[in-house]
């Protein structure tokens, strides 16, 4: 089992009153799944996907994480833990403007300590494989939105995660472009990464091998 | 890694330049004031290092006391020279009786060149560890023997050898060279010094009376250098000198003298005293100048700091993005530290760039020959330490506060600076004005007390009045002479004679009496031989009474006082009262009083005036006053006066001061400091505008979609313009309000040491405060009206 969570709750406090953000949600993920997390707006899709990726914490409940429990975790233990398993994949794209698609694509490398023969290496592969070897000098500014994201994707994969969290990952594309985002997935799913994406889109869903509905912060058991 | 920062630094830097431009060109402003400063400090503290031992060179001096106040001289008897030869021979080195620097002709056949240098015992040269080029440092030996500075000896002799050759002194004594020293380096207190007589020579040639009465202790124009041996301690040495005058003058001492050893060391930084206590002196302009340079490195600092947190909205996405893929909080740390050590590293090499260029002009004004310290390892190392803490302390805010966003907050899009951000950097602005407008309010109190000080009577006309010296022997009876002869030419229309410079005293005298004068009183007058025409042709004012006139035959015999001096003794309607000579015995004539003149400034323009006894004279030495014609060109009374000057007197050079730039002359020291003070001042001011600049750039950026939304709501330019400027001009009047009292505790601290002082007015606080004011709403309006003005539908599609 990659992780699992048991009865997790969490709340913010506004005017003296307890808001769930998330309630009682358990989940159990296996390596090698590709899971869809859908539910309106406001539904706690990313919130999920935050506590799952460690950038969030919550109130009540237990995380396990390939064994080692989470919510007992130091923080410095925590990011330790992400950093090496877990790649994020966000809307934005959130690429730094200041570097370019090879730069940012070696950064996680960087904050690894990985070698510098090491890192050509593996961005060059990469690059290679995103068929992005010609615009590794551009910066995200001078790069369409599909092709932003796949650079995204690219930075999300370079550290070799088990995980990969996409929280909408295709909400700024159109359609075609989403359609080769979604069939990447597809394809590294098959390779073996884990990948648990928040979406809209009904037709995204269906690339993942399970679904998962939120409605206000609790599992929409339908 | 390392280089991955700097890379990122570098194009942070290149994508946002007018940020960065301020930025880096406010640091480096801030950082070159400082470094010039520093540089002119050491350069202070530097003073007398050209002597090796300058830790064992002194002078002695005393404290009298006079009327209840103690006054320190550095003017000594002849019998103390003896009585610490024979008795303190084991604390001495070297013990060299000394005039003070005078000026002398000295001539070579037709040569004459006028030269200034001391006449000195014959351990002189070994005391001032002079550098022999020709000769010995035994060179003094003889009565008649000269040294001469390398440049006074190549302009009297060329390239042939001097040694062994003759001078002639003031066209009368003839000296032979026996010896020629190095120049003594600029920067010490003997600078100066362009020839060395023989102590005995000018015994003989001028106290000659005195010179065999080696128990003489009331005649004190002698200075007493010293060299104390190795070991010898300081305050053992005081403990041990200073009764010394005290106990052996015969009769005792009415002015109860302290002896006292003044080292080297505090010559010239420590040189005032008050009360026989050194209270300072040149080190008051050095901890003056420590402070505004430390004040504008602060001021720089906290733009550099200002502007970064400013930004750090814009890069806060970046952070989050960061920490997302695996950064830790430390590697952030390193990041923002090492963006802010590139541009400190930047700015220190414009600063560098800004101090070659501005350093000649900046010597010019301090009067002072700094050059760069390339080779000194001391300055490069302070700049290094300097370069990292500044480039520490003022990215240290923004690294430690930008690394620790939460990615989650500033990832969602929901992350807004809040109150808690603005206030720290509100505060910085607070600090930053304060101390500007705190400068502002020094430097203008100082300009205010210096002309204050320039608009003092000085008791004379110095317009087109200029004083020749008169040292020579050969001006010996010529007065009238030459006066005749002056006048008749048309180009001078007044003439007089006085024994000393109108802008300083040479003598004080005692031992006075009058009718009712009180018991206990130990006067003190300043004194001044004058002829007939003195008072009328410096055009000092008669109060009472007459000036010294040829009709009278007594008048060889009379005085004329100043108004202090009336009131100092306490006489009512003294003219025609008598003042005896306690000295001269009983059979001696009274002088009598024949007139009271308005005070003159003779002295410090800051000081009172001392009570002066103007007695009649016609001696030699001393000064010829000549009023040129007002209704002719200055250049051609001075070609008529030089000419006339040349037929009187072939063999002396022609030499000649303006009184008003003497004048001029006793102010400089406090201008040079004020016009420095000015320049520093305006340069701190540039920069807390520069940065305020730059903080106004950014809000308005930073509200471009709330205008937006406001002017589509019907917001005018005017309302949006006073919206935006609000907010600074309450920070710029806190920073006000708190620099007020400041300014006004710190300068009447200082202008108390004034005697003569303006009243620190209300007019300037408020002059500060308004001109202030008036430039920031001028800065922040630039930013305010651009960003108003914008067209809403713009500013808003670009969300």
């Amino acid at each position: 089992m990659l992780l699992e969570l048991n009865n997790i709750f969490k709340w913010v406090n506004q005017g003296g009153k307890r808001i769930y953000l998330l309630s009682d949600i358990n989940l159990k993920v296996e390596e090698g799944e590709f899971i869809s997390i859908m539910g309106p707006s406001g539904s706690g899709k990313s919130t999920l996907l935050n506590v799952i990726g460690m950038l969030d914490g919550f109130q009540e409940g237990e995380y396990n994480f390939l064994g080692e429990s989470v919510h007992s975790m130091k923080e410095k233990n925590r990011s330790k833990l992400y950093k090496e398993y877990i790649g994020f994949v966000f809307q934005a794209y959130h690429l730094i403007d200041e570097l370019t698609v090879y730069e940012n694509i070696e950064t996680p490398l960087l904050y690894k300590n990985v070698k510098s023969s090491e890192r050509k290496a593996l961005v060059a592969d990469m690059l290679d494989r995103f068929n992005m070897v010609g615009k590794k000098d551009l910066f995200p500014s001078q790069l369409s939105g599909g092709q932003q994201q796949l650079v995204g994707v690219a930075r999300a994969l370079i550290a070799k995660p088990k995980l990969i969290l996409a929280d909408e990952p295709t909400g700024n594309l159109n359609s075609k472009q989403s359609e080769e985002i979604m069939q990447l997935f597809k394809e590294l799913n098959q390779e073996g990464v884990t990948i648990i994406q928040a979406t809209h889109s009904e037709t995204n869903a269906a690339y993942g091998s399970r679904v998962i509905h939120l409605l206000d912060g609790r599992r929409d058991q339908q | 890694m390392i280089r991955n920062y700097f890379k990122i630094a570098w194009r942070n830097i290149k994508k946002n330049k007018v940020y960065s431009f301020i930025n880096i060109f406010g640091l480096a402003l801030g950082l070159a004031v400082t470094m010039i400063i520093g540089l002119w400090i050491v350069d202070e503290f530097n003073y007398n290092d050209h002597f090796e031992s300058k830790d064992q060179i002194a002078q002695i001096m005393q404290n009298q006391t006079i009327n209840g106040s103690i006054e320190t001289s550095e003017g000594l008897p002849l019998a103390l020279e003896f009585q610490l030869r024979d008795n303190f021979g084991d604390a001495f080195g070297y013990i060299v009786m000394s005039s003070r620097p005078d000026e002398r002709y000295l001539s070579l056949k037709d040569k004459v060149i006028s030269s200034t240098g001391r006449f000195m015992q014959v351990d002189a040269p070994d005391l001032l560890e002079l550098d022999m080029i020709e000769g010995t440092r035994k060179g003094l030996k003889e009565t008649n023997s000269i040294l001469l500075s390398e440049t006074t000896a190549q302009i009297l002799f060329g390239s042939e050898s001097p040694l062994g050759k003759t001078v002639v002194s003031n066209n009368e004594y003839t000296m032979v060279v026996t010896g020629i020293y190095k120049d003594i380096s600029t920067n010490n207190s003997f600078s100066d010094m362009q020839f060395i007589m023989p102590f005995k020579h000018w015994m003989s040639t001028r106290w000659g009376w005195l010179e065999n009465q080696d128990s003489d202790w009331s005649y004190n124009p002698f200075f007493i250098y010293v060299k104390l041996s190795k070991n010898a301690d300081l305050a053992a040495v005081n403990a041990r000198i200073v009764n010394l005058k005290k106990d052996n003058r015969p009769g005792g001492d009415v002015f109860n003298s302290q002896l006292f050893v003044f080292p080297m060391t505090d010559w010239y930084l420590h040189s005032n005293f008050e009360n026989g206590k050194p209270v300072g002196g040149r080190i008051e302009n050095v901890w003056l100048f420590g402070i505004i340079g430390l004040f504008v490195l602060i001021l720089a600092s906290i733009n550099f700091m200002n502007l970064s947190t400013a930004r750090s909205e814009k890069r806060a996405l970046e952070v989050g993005i960061r920490k997302s893929i695996g950064s830790t909080r430390r590697q952030l740390i390193y990041q923002f530290l090492s963006e802010s050590f590139l541009v400190v590293l930047l700015a220190f090499f414009l600063a560098m760039g800004f101090v070659l260029v501005s350093l000649p002009a900046f010597n010019t004004i301090a009067g002072k020959d700094v050059i760069f310290p390339w080779s000194s390892s001391l300055f490069w190392m302070v700049s290094l330490g300097f370069i990292g803490f500044t480039a520490l302390v003022s990215g240290s805010y923004p690294a430690l506060y930008l690394s620790s966003f939460k990615p989650i907050k500033v990832l969602k899009g929901t992350f807004k600076m809040g109150k808690f951000t603005a206030l720290p950097r509100k505060v910085l602005v607070v600090t930053q004005f304060t101390v500007s407008i705190a400068l502002i309010i020094g430097t203008l109190i100082v300009k205010d007390q210096i002309d204050y000080s320039k608009n003092r009577p000085v008791g004379i006309n110095s317009a087109q009045l200029i004083q020749l010296p008169t040292s020579s022997q050969d001006f010996s009876g010529k007065y009238d002479l030459i006066r005749n002869a002056f006048l008749s030419s048309g180009s001078v229309t007044k003439m007089g004679w006085g024994t000393s410079p109108t802008t300083s005293i040479w003598n004080y005298s005692s031992g006075y009496d009058w009718d009712g004068k009180p018991v206990d009183f130990n006067e003190s007058f300043a004194q001044m031989a004058i002829s007939f025409d003195y008072i009328d042709a410096v055009g000092m004012k008669i109060i009472e009474g007459r000036s010294f006139s040829r009709d009278f035959a007594t008048d060889s015999n009379a005085v004329v006082l100043n108004k202090t001096a009336v009131e100092y003794m306490d006489i009512k309607n003294p003219v025609g009262k008598y003042i005896r000579r306690n000295a001269a015995g009983p059979n001696d004539v009274p002088m009598q009083i024949v007139g009271v003149v308005e005070d003159v400034i003779n002295e410090s323009p800051y000081e009172p005036v001392s009570p002066q006894m103007y007695q009649f004279g016609q001696g030699t030495g001393g000064f010829y006053y000549l009023r040129l014609n007002p209704n002719q060109a200055t250049g051609k009374s001075l070609a008529s006066v030089e000419k006339i000057f040349k037929t009187n007197f072939p063999n002396l050079p022609f030499s000649y001061d303006f009184v008003d730039e003497e004048y001029a002359q006793t102010f400089a020291a406090e201008e040079q400091i004020a016009s420095l003070a000015n320049i520093f001042t305006i340069l701190a001011i540039m920069i807390s505008f520069l940065g305020l600049f730059g903080l106004a750039a950014f809000v308005a950026e930073q509200r471009t979609k709330e205008i937006g939304v406001r002017k589509i709501l019907g917001a005018s330019v005017t309302n949006l313009w006073v919206m935006l400027s609000k907010d600074f001009i309450v920070l710029v009047m806190i920073a006000f309000l708190i620099a007020t009292p400041l300014a006004y505790y710190f300068m009447s601290d200082w202008i108390a040491k004034f005697s003569y002082r303006t009243d620190i007015s209300a007019g300037i606080f408020l002059i500060a405060g308004f001109g202030v004011l008036l430039l920031t709403v001028i800065t922040v309006s630039f930013q305010a009206i651009k960003a108003a003005v914008t067209n809403p539908v713009k500013s808003l599609r670009t969300e």
